[in-house]
């Protein structure tokens, strides 16, 4: 069998194969060097892309809220407005066949979504309030450039301050309740975005719940003296105060709402009796009832 | 490699197509969510619950499925479920000018490797860093426009909804 003529055809067919290939990467080469896009845009901000050769061709741009077909002109810049490269993200831009990436990044930051909770806290209690604020530019891109906020509360006049710089487009805080009641201003802030919320800081719980006892028509009238908490501030209406009478007969018990500041409740007479009062975790003060002395 | 690669998960949708088209099946596009693995390593300041791990793991999953159909059929009815505000916002913009320029956009998901980065103190916010592994096919009807196996980025912001995680943004980025 002669091998010559098949060594031949082998050794044409490599180079045949290797030509193909640099043709390939000629191709891929110069189709590559048509659209030539920067790896980022800032949001907003509008790109021209240089074509080369003449005629029309179709353009694509398929991005976040975005998805275009337009005939454009070869040999011209092709333009790709403001208004189509708002959003931050990822966009593919092909011109007949050739096609490239290249990200929309967020512009400064414009508003601010603030998350403040709770929204009612008890008087003079650590780390109770928490603040959270995502920064976002005027399209609506969340800001990952690292930025200064400032979390304040005030209430009655009093300012709490505090700074944070944005870790992935988010800072956060926690901050102490003030220790009187009110309507507290929690605002966040960076540059001129500003977001206020408002937390309600209500009376904590009683500090000392004292009361005293008299003998009433019906049986025995038990009354505290005004509930506060221990910031000064008084335990709203409507809290539930439990006074309890234990005698030889039993354990009689009534829970009563404050009412303007005090708590009072009637129990069974009795002539020996000892009788207690609290309110949620606190308990007051005892009274051994002997009839009346 | 990438023909293999491409062939299987070609043979993969065609599988699910057929199963799909049959009456009955709609259950599976449930079980054909992507794989989502989340690490809450990194979470802070509020470390995340493992019952909060798993809900946003099936949750991003589900949303990321209801994106890939949305943005393949042209549908905006399927994003309300788990998109809201900003998200929802873009990705129903994308939707109504991919359906005026007579296109859609095929992704095949091969899944995300995620990484909670910040989960807000009371707890309503969680902010995910994802690399999702795609091939995305931009289609013009039946002719493809641009076709890649691409990793990308994401930054996605969660928000606690009544009973799951709804996503108020996604971003790609360039990198993390």
């Amino acid at each position: 069998m002669n091998k010559a003529p098949m060594e031949g055809a082998v050794k044409f067919g490599g180079v045949m194969t290797i030509a193909l290939l640099l043709m390939c990467c000629f191709v891929i080469a110069t189709h590559a060097a048509e659209l030539n896009v920067p790896a980022t845009v800032a949001a907003g901000s509008g790109l021209t892309i240089p074509s080369t050769g003449s005629g029309s061709a179709t353009l694509y741009l398929v991005g976040p809220g975005t998805a275009i077909k337009r005939t454009v002109q070869r040999g011209q810049g092709i333009q790709l407005s403001a208004e189509e490269l708002q959003n931050a993200g990822r966009y593919v831009v092909s011109l007949d066949g050739d096609s490239a990436t290249f990200f929309v990044t967020a512009g400064p930051a414009q508003s601010i979504a603030f998350l403040a909770r709770p929204s009612r806290v008890p008087a003079d209690t650590p780390n109770v309030v928490s603040g959270t604020a995502f920064l976002f530019d005027q399209y609506q891109n969340l800001v990952l450039q690292p930025q200064p906020v400032k979390f304040e509360l005030t209430v009655n006049g009093q300012t709490v301050s505090r700074s944070a710089t944005t870790k992935n487009g988010v800072a956060f805080t926690k901050l102490d309740s003030s220790k009187k009641e009110g309507a507290a201003q929690f605002v966040a802030s960076s540059g001129a975005a500003s977001v206020r919320r408002v937390v309600q800081v209500v009376a904590s719980d009683p500090c000392s719940l004292r009361m005293t006892a008299t003998r009433d028509k019906n049986g025995i009238l038990a009354r505290t003296d005004p509930i506060h908490d221990c910031a000064g501030n008084p335990v709203p209406d409507g809290t539930i105060v439990t006074f309890t009478s234990t005698d030889a007969k039993g354990k009689s018990t009534v829970d009563a709402r404050i009412k303007q500041g005090i708590a009072e409740a009637e129990l069974p007479a009795s002539n020996n009796a000892t009788i207690s009062v609290a309110s949620g975790v606190v308990v007051g003060n005892e009274i051994q009832w002997r009839g009346g002395q | 490699m990438k023909f293999g690669l491409r062939f299987a998960v070609a043979i993969a949708a065609l599988g699910l197509l057929i199963l799909a088209s049959r009456p009955g099946v709609l259950v599976l596009a449930a079980a054909s969510a992507p794989a989502i693995a989340i690490n809450i390593d990194h979470a802070a300041p509020r470390e995340v619950e493992e019952t909060t791990q798993k809900a946003l793991a099936r949750d991003y999953a589900t949303a990321w499925q209801a994106m890939t159909e949305a943005l393949d059929q042209n549908r905006v009815d399927l994003l309300s479920s788990n998109f809201i505000g900003t998200a929802n916002e873009k990705l129903s913009a994308t939707i109504q000018q991919q359906t005026k320029a007579g296109l859609h956009q095929h992704i095949t998901d091969q899944g995300h490797t995620v990484d909670a980065v910040f989960y807000s103190p009371e707890g309503s916010a969680i902010e995910l860093h994802d690399t999702a592994h795609l091939q995305i096919d931009v289609m013009e009807g039946g002719k493809v426009i641009h076709s890649e196996d691409a990793s990308v980025h994401y930054v996605a912001l969660l928000t606690a909804a009544e009973n799951s995680w709804k996503i108020r943004v996604l971003e790609a980025v360039p990198a993390f």
